[in-house]
């Protein structure tokens, strides 16, 4: 449904977005995760034809953004991160208005647009004036506006952003119903709020992509994975037979009397130590008391592929111009 | 066209409920209103002269009002508060063209200002009334005036929402506006007086058209109405309507 190729996007000196390729599905529903300022509202702007690629394409259901751009606009609900209504209407005339513009027929606009209050939940406020309604409202209101068309494919950017629990609570309980039939594409830095919707999750930083998968298989094959074995020697022993497998590095250790010793490891992306762990141990004679992996929560997956990857960057960078020099 | 009748319905709406409006609505029927009753007791008073009567009927300063002032107020919010509150992004993802919005946002302006002048026409055929002036007023130059000036404001109100398109600060699409059409009206007579007797034809011709203020006193204040005339106003709206769908177009790029 959405298809994103070799897209960038430059302002001036600035590249927003750099290169990045992904797919979204029918019927998916996908984090799109990154920190501020990281491209990702550019990147859903050039889907919803907002802004041109400076290079690379996307396009919507089959319809190129740039080419085909109002067919393509014709299957996207958007809910812009800071919803815009006209303060001078009331609920319900905004959203009869977005649903004529949007090409819904007048003989049922009124149905369309009392099905869409309905499922954001804001038939309360439906003859308030949108400048009068509270923010959490306001955002239900772009909600509503983005569903009002009844669209394939929904582009929600940070819909939570601002919201209180309860706000934020109603908006993923919209989004989860949504998903049954829509593709979703929301963006938001709030990683539980991901974990707890998405199937799948797209990291992007600094213009790139840094992963794209089910949240629960990155975090499993991811770097920030910890292993910790606790067995029955000496502190050096242990050390010396856990290091040099492939995959680890050993952060710290420590003696765990009366006759045992903890080593705590980092893991690789992608690697899987303990197996080759657990076997040195037994060929050794030696006892384990404890071998385990321990998963990185989200927000600890996160930082990795973020901040991390910018401190390995800066290392490689350093690196090469100690080499350079 | 679909886009444009929303547009301009939803535009037509907004013109209605903003206060701006109404207050322009109320300094231009009261000043409209006191220059009509001093036209009409010197009318009464010179025993009324029907070739007189229809130039001073248009050329007052309530005019002037709304014809150099009042389309870049109507038309400053057009594009440029959809800038400043965001709104320009729900309206341009919106599965519509965007020349379709620009027409619907002119038409309803030129509709709205269209509105502003109903009641002053009204004024006129009052006048004829015994209690008033008791006279058979000639009424054909007025209409030709009217529609002179709806045709010029329609094209100032296009160059209004270029203009509008140009910024995201409403205040300054209505000073750009303004000035615009304080120089359309002053400009041409001015370079016109400039030209020496060698000046080329095409020259001529064309500050000649684009002298609206003679267009006025010579043409349709007299009741002549030149399809010429109509052919230019037209074409001058048409142009800035492109213009701003080009603007539009660009800030869409940036």
């Amino acid at each position: 449904m959405i298809c994103v190729r070799d897209l960038s996007k430059r302002f001036g000196p600035t590249l927003a977005v750099d290169r990045i390729s992904f797919e979204i599905g029918r019927g998916e529903i996908v984090g799109f995760l990154g920190p501020n300022g990281a491209g990702k509202t550019t990147t859903i702007r050039v889907l919803t034809g907002f802004h041109p690629a400076t290079s690379g394409s996307a396009s919507i259901d089959g319809h190129d953004v740039a080419t085909a751009s109002l067919a393509a606009r014709r299957r996207i609900g958007y809910l812009p991160e800071n919803v815009p209504i006209y303060p001078d209407l009331r609920v319900v005339e905004y959203l009869r208005y977005r649903a004529a513009l949007k090409g819904v027929p007048a003989r049922s606009r009124r149905a369309a647009v009392a099905q869409a209050m309905a499922r954001a939940g804001i038939e309360e406020v439906a003859r308030k004036l949108c400048g009068h309604v509270s923010r959490g409202y306001r955002q239900r209101v772009g909600l509503a506006d983005a569903l009002v068309a009844n669209p394939p494919i929904l582009i929600l950017d940070e819909p939570t952003s601002g919201l209180d629990p309860n706000q934020r609570r109603r908006i993923k309980q919209v989004v989860r119903e949504l998903a049954q039939e829509h593709t979703v594409l929301f963006s938001s830095h709030i990683l539980t709020e991901v974990e707890d919707v998405s199937s799948r999750i797209i990291v992007i930083h600094r213009g790139r992509l840094r992963a794209d998968g089910p949240a629960r298989e990155l975090v499993a094959r991811s770097a920030a994975r910890r292993l910790r074995v606790r067995a029955a020697c000496d502190l050096a022993r242990l050390t010396e037979l856990v290091r040099g497998i492939a995959g680890l590095t050993v952060d710290r250790g420590s003696a765990a009397p009366p006759d045992a010793a903890v080593v705590e490891a980092s893991v690789a992306a992608a690697a899987e130590p303990a197996a080759e762990v657990g076997r040195r141990l037994l060929a050794a004679g030696i006892a384990v008391h404890e071998l385990q992996v321990a998963l990185p929560t989200l927000e600890e997956y996160f930082h990795a592929v973020t901040e991390g990857s910018d401190r390995a960057e800066e290392h490689q960078l350093a690196a090469a111009a100690e080499g350079a020099a | 066209m679909n886009g444009a009748l929303v547009t301009l319905r939803k535009e037509l709406l907004s013109y209605c409920t903003s206060p701006v409006s109404w207050i322009i609505g109320v300094v231009f029927y009261l000043w409209r209103g006191y220059e009509m009753s001093l036209v009409a007791e010197q009318f009464a008073y010179f025993r009324g002269d029907q070739d007189l009567f229809p130039p001073s009927t248009y050329g007052l300063g309530s005019t002037f009002l709304m014809v150099m002032l009042v389309p870049g107020i109507l038309t400053m919010r057009c594009f440029a508060e959809e800038r400043r509150t965001g709104s320009i992004e729900t309206l341009m993802t919106a599965p519509v063209r965007d020349g379709e919005i620009v027409f619907g946002k002119w038409a309803a302006a030129a509709a709205f200002f269209a509105l502003l002048w109903l009641p002053s026409v009204l004024v006129l055929q009052l006048l004829e009334l015994p209690p008033f002036l008791d006279a058979d007023l000639a009424f054909g130059p007025v209409f030709a005036a009217y529609l002179g000036m709806f045709l010029l404001s329609g094209m100032l109100l296009a160059f209004g929402c270029f203009a509008s398109s140009l910024t995201d600060n409403v205040l300054l699409a209505a000073v750009l506006a303004m000035l615009f059409n304080f120089a359309l009206m002053r400009l041409p007579q001015q370079l016109a007086a400039q030209l020496g007797p060698d000046a080329s034809y095409y020259a001529r011709e064309l500050l000649d058209k684009l002298d609206v203020m003679r267009n006025f006193t010579e043409w349709f204040a007299r009741g002549l109405v030149d399809t010429s005339q109509i052919a230019f106003y037209v074409g001058g709206v048409l142009f800035f309507l492109f213009l701003t769908t080009v603007s539009l177009a660009s800030r869409r790029v940036a």
